[in-house]
């Protein structure tokens, strides 16, 4: 048994040294293979003394499987390095990028009119629209704007060649047509916020658009009052500009508000304390609002002695310029690419 | 406005003079700060003098040994200029003062003579001015006091913005009064006083329209002599951003700025007739204003007539012949109310905004001309040495009284949010010159300078102002709605497809010109020159309103290349206007909601590989994409030749059978003229159909059974739209078909194609024999023979 021994004892050193898949299967055939000494010593176990066979059967057993055992080790290594071999080949440059997923943006103008939405539609308001090519009465009349005021010259706003004259059709100055197109759609209570676009006849330069976005917000119910006002436009910088902001209101004039104002938000930049942001006052100047104007009211058939209301309204442009560090409004109508992909 | 803090201590006595803490008060009244500015001393060591000798220099011509009074004793300087003469009075840098440019006066030897100082020209002093010679300073200065004392400095200056409802806020007086309610403290009115002298004047004067002009007051003041105004009275014109002209027309503007009137002075020797006729001009009228404009005047503009003619553009701007000069001697002051809205009308149509129009157009109080009449007679007097005339000129013929508003408490409680018992509103009124009795309804009767409070919600504003809007507190009521429409939600989506599919939204203007559509190619019947024309457009190339979107993503493309950028993916949505009525409202005209879209120059899909045109085919797998995720169903491409596009490459959109929009690439020639190389693949489709809830989708339970697999190749004409093969086996193989997808598209030559279609299908309720799937095979070859012109390959 001298040589089953030496077979065992070699065979570690011997399986360890194939280098190849096919050594190892050389080497399997040569020790565990039909022409093996232990495959030959099992066929011989017949010619053995039946008192020793049970004792040299289990040794050569045991001798196979031990074989068997170091071979599929030193198999499944083997095939590791193999297959680690092909993966290093199979590297790549995980920064380079090869393929591309392209993806563009919406535009900064259609984030902000969503995210301002998205803020009053939270408390309970809906989006409302009306026609950009309006009547001068819901442009101006109905928003107790005097036949003579200076901003329906056309030097301010841009008429159109379109309709009966009498009715005066124009690209709408201002969203606060909306107010007007709502009130005279439904009754009360109105809780809106609307987005949309403005027209007016100004040169392009760096804070001008003759076309530019407005929000207006309206709320109209049996009880609201400039404390109501005042709250709703807090929570409105505070969603808009961050959790720190403080307003205030400044008084101020429009025609269809009474008592009107103007909202001055503490600066995201400083928090108050001045930088070049808000050009060292501490404060943004951010939009406009007041209470309802009785006229208005009374122009879309609602009664100022049941309802009150607040109404506001401010620069969609304004406000994404002054968050996001653009000093020139050309930059939003200009549709440079360059631009336009860091609308993120 | 420009608001002199030492002009407004004539009124009050504001309990601080830090200009931070009277900025907020200002601003807290509603009057905007747009600016702070601090006028300092600009020099020191300057005195008064007086002139008491001069003799000339032993060693040079031009120049003058001047012997001057300077309080404190007398000495002699040189000087070179020739302006003056004995007994002037002049300002003397002393040896040791500092003029403006950091410019020390030190003993100087001129010509072998010591200057021991020097006397200034207004130049030298730093107010500015294009006199060669020096100060001469009239009135009342008294030798070797310093100058200074006399320029009403250190002064700081608010520029206030007072809106359009405030017109007695356009004064120091008026400013005085709001700071003096805001704090309740008192508030000094100016003494206005003249005495007028025989013979009383022969003014005549005739209002032939007394709506343009309520009231016009006229005063004549005899024996002035122009000249300049007193140093204090300059220095406080400057500091309100008014430049001094003369002593006759300082007069008008320091009233003007003081209390808040215009008024004018006219040479009354050069007023025909001296007579004054106040009427609405007539058409074709002309008017040589003073700034040298001919200026064609129509009936909304109210004018001042002499006998022989118009000599003003009432409250706004006099013309030349009858203007104050250097030998004018007789003065008729002209105090008049003007109609606002006729001011704002004027003023803007000649594109003249001065000082008086921006009060006029407010509304100067009417119960104010006499006073400010008098008050600039009385400068006259005091600094022109006039003699008012006796007897006043006053044309009212229905005084404008105070009136009355009836203010209910509860009113101001329910828009301010806060309770505000009767005394409080009432204490409030009061200090804003109200007089008011009653305790609910308070009963207030309005000043006839604040022609904004006509409404019980105008008084609330002004308690609101009292009060303090900071002190309101805060309140976030909720709204009864809440969240977005389906079609809001759908709108987003569109845009997040979009986007997630490489384009970039795009923010056009939204104008354009025939010529746009000339260059797309649109022949006159295409519905998109159906514009709607701007009747005062920006520009010639934007004098209509979009009919599509097209010439603005073009613009953004051709921007784009000009900028470097050959490729451009971009989408729009926004309207469009048709000249046709819209259904919400037949008197505007419809403005639809359209998506557009535009893909052009090279793209690559891989580092590397291979560089491919944008085409029409992305535009087509957009609307696959947005089809498929919004739902859309309905929407099918029908190929057809379009006007602008590429024949061969067009598309109608549509929906239930009915064109929606186009797709396609811009007609190569059209593509040419926009100046773009590329394919120009375009999309434009109306929204508004397509951004309805589509109906609930129930779950196709995804079969278990194996699938079959087979393809088919036929040949059919080039015209052959593939969709129409696959709509065919579509319907043949019905809920058994998993896909059905065309995987080969190749030229026979000939005007003949083949395309090569891969069908999947599968059983839901067992698996499909070999048979069974032969069947469906045949099937379907039989279908696309019999409804297409197309003929299965090598069969």
């Amino acid at each position: 048994m001298g040589q089953l021994e030496d077979i065992l004892a070699s065979a570690p050193e011997r399986v360890g040294s194939a280098l190849t898949i096919d050594d190892l299967d050389k080497l399997e055939v040569e020790l565990v293979g039909r022409r093996s000494y232990i495959t030959e010593q099992r066929r011989a176990l017949g010619s053995l003394d039946p008192a020793e066979r049970p004792r040299v059967g289990a040794q050569l057993n045991e001798a196979a499987t031990s074989l068997a055992g170091l071979i599929e080790t030193r198999r499944a290594a083997l095939e590791r390095e193999a297959e680690d071999r092909l993966l290093a080949d199979d590297r790549v440059d995980m920064t380079l990028a090869r393929r591309t997923l392209r993806q563009g943006t919406a535009h900064l103008v259609t984030q902000t009119i969503d995210e301002i939405s998205d803020i009053f539609t939270a408390i309970g308001y809906r989006i409302a629209d009306g026609p950009e090519a309006e009547t001068a009465w819901h442009n101006f009349d109905a928003l107790n704007t005097p036949w003579w005021h200076p901003s329906r010259l056309e030097s301010d706003t841009m008429y159109l060649d379109y309709g009966d004259p009498g009715d005066e059709i124009l690209l709408r100055t201002q969203t606060s047509t909306v107010q007007a197109r709502t009130m005279e759609a439904q009754p009360p209570p109105v809780h809106i916020i609307a987005p949309g676009r403005c027209y007016r006849t100004d040169t392009f330069d760096a804070t001008h658009s003759p076309v530019f976005h407005q929000f207006e917000g309206l709320a109209v119910a049996e009880d609201i009052s400039f404390g109501d006002l005042k709250g709703t436009l807090a929570h409105f910088a505070r969603e808009y500009f961050g959790p720190a902001r403080r307003i205030k209101l400044i008084p101020h004039f429009f025609p269809f508000t009474e008592p009107s104002a103007e909202m001055h938000v503490s600066c995201f930049s400083c928090d108050g304390s001045g930088c070049r942001v808000c050009s060292r006052t501490g404060w943004l100047e951010l939009l406009g609002c007041g209470m309802v104007d009785p006229n208005v009211f009374e122009a879309v058939g609602y009664d100022p002695d049941v309802v009150s209301g607040f109404a506001f309204g401010g620069g969609i442009e304004r406000v994404a310029m002054v968050r996001h560090g653009i000093t020139d409004i050309r930059h939003l109508f200009d549709n440079d690419i360059r631009v336009n992909e860091q609308f993120v | 406005m420009r608001v002199s803090l030492r002009w407004l201590a004539e009124f009050i006595d504001l309990p601080t003079d830090d200009p931070a803490a009277i900025e907020q008060l200002l601003a807290g009244l509603g009057h905007e700060v747009e600016g702070v500015e601090r006028l300092d001393i600009p020099f020191t060591g300057v005195v008064i003098a007086r002139v008491e000798a001069i003799r000339p220099h032993p060693d040079a011509d031009k120049i003058r040994l001047v012997t001057v009074d300077r309080g404190t004793g007398s000495q002699e300087v040189v000087c070179g200029a020739w302006n003056f003469d004995e007994g002037a009075v002049v300002p003397l840098a002393t040896v040791g003062a500092v003029l403006p440019g950091n410019f020390e006066i030190g003993a100087r030897e001129i010509r072998g003579v010591v200057s021991e100082g020097m006397i200034c020209s207004e130049r030298e002093l730093g107010f500015g001015g294009d006199h060669e010679g020096i100060l001469v300073l009239e009135g009342d200065y008294e030798p070797g006091r310093d100058f200074t004392d006399y320029l009403e400095l250190p002064d700081v200056v608010f520029d206030l913005s007072i809106t359009p409802n405030r017109p007695d806020a356009m004064s120091m007086l008026g400013i005085a009064r709001d700071l003096g309610a805001k704090l309740g403290i008192e508030v000094r009115e100016p003494e206005i006083s003249v005495t007028g002298t025989e013979p009383a004047t022969a003014l005549q004067i005739t209002v032939e329209d007394p709506t343009g002009c309520p009231r016009f007051v006229g005063r004549e003041v005899r024996g002035v002599t122009s000249g300049a105004s007193p140093m204090w009275l300059q220095a406080r014109l400057r500091a309100a951003g008014v430049r001094p002209i003369s002593n006759l027309v300082d007069a008008t503007n320091y009233t003007m700025l003081e209390l808040g009137h215009p008024t004018h002075v006219f040479d009354l020797d050069q007023v025909a007739g001296e007579q004054l006729i106040i009427h609405r001009a007539g058409s074709g009228d002309t008017l040589q204003t003073l700034d040298d404009i001919d200026r064609t005047l129509d009936p909304g503009d109210i004018v001042i007539s002499d006998a022989d003619g118009i000599i003003s553009l009432a409250g706004i701007m006099g013309g030349g012949p009858t203007e104050v000069s250097a030998t004018t001697s007789r003065v008729l002051v002209e105090a008049a109310h003007w109609h606002p809205p006729a001011i704002m009308y004027s003023s803007k149509r000649h594109n003249l905004r001065s000082e008086a129009s921006a009060r006029f157009e407010r509304g100067v109080d009417p119960n104010l001309s006499d006073r400010a009449a008098a008050r600039v007679a009385q400068l006259l007097v005091d600094h022109a040495g006039g003699e008012a005339a006796a007897g006043v000129v006053d044309v009212y013929p229905e005084p404008i009284e105070p009136w009355p508003v009836e203010l209910p408490l509860a009113l101001v409680e329910r828009i301010m949010g806060v309770e505000i018992n009767s005394s409080e509103a009432a204490d409030f009124l009061t200090r804003l010159g109200l007089d008011v009795t009653g305790t609910d309804p308070l009963r207030a009767v309005v000043p006839t300078y604040r022609p904004d409070l006509t409404r019980p919600i105008d008084l609330v504003e002004e308690i609101a102002r009292l009060y303090g809007y900071d002190n309101v507190p805060e309140r976030l009521p909720l709204g009864t709605g809440g969240g977005l429409t389906p079609g809001q939600k759908r709108l987003r989506l569109t845009r997040s497809v979009l986007t997630g599919a490489g384009l970039t939204e795009a923010n056009t203007l939204g104008f354009m010109g025939e010529a746009d559509l000339d260059t797309l190619g649109l022949p006159d019947r295409d519905e998109r020159r159906a514009t709607v024309r701007v009747k005062n457009p920006l520009s010639e190339t934007e004098e209509t309103l979009r009919s599509t979107l097209l010439p603005g993503l073009i613009g953004a493309a051709q921007r784009n290349v000009s900028y470097g950028h050959p490729t451009a993916a971009f989408f729009e949505i926004g309207r469009v206007f048709r000249h046709e009525p819209s259904p919400i409202d037949k008197r505007v005209p419809h403005q639809p909601l359209h998506l557009g879209a535009l893909l052009t120059g090279p793209v690559a899909d891989e580092l590397g590989g291979p560089v491919r045109p944008y085409d029409v085919h992305d535009a087509t797998a957009l609307v696959r994409a947005l089809s498929h995720r919004l739902g859309w169903d309905d929407v099918a491409i029908r190929q057809r030749e379009l006007d602008g596009l590429h024949p061969g490459r067009a598309a109608e959109v549509v929906l239930a059978g009915e064109s929606i929009g186009a797709i396609g690439e811009l007609h190569p020639a059209a593509a040419r003229r926009f100046g773009l190389s590329d394919r120009v693949a375009v999309l434009e489709i109306g929204l508004e159909s397509l951004l309805v809830e589509p109906e609930w989708w129930t779950l196709a339970e995804p079969s278990v059974y194996p699938p079959h697999k087979f393809d088919l190749a036929f040949e059919m004409s080039a015209d052959v739209p593939a969709g129409d093969l696959l709509q065919v086996v579509r319907s043949e193989l019905g809920s058994e078909l998993d896909t059905a997808e065309v995987f080969d598209e190749f030229d026979l030559g000939g005007n003949r194609k083949s395309l090569a279609v891969t069908i999947v299908i599968r059983a839901h309720d067992h698996t499909l024999t070999d048979e069974e799937a032969q069947e469906r095979r045949l099937r379907t070859i039989e279908a696309v023979e019999t409804s297409l012109d197309v003929k299965l390959r090598g069969a």
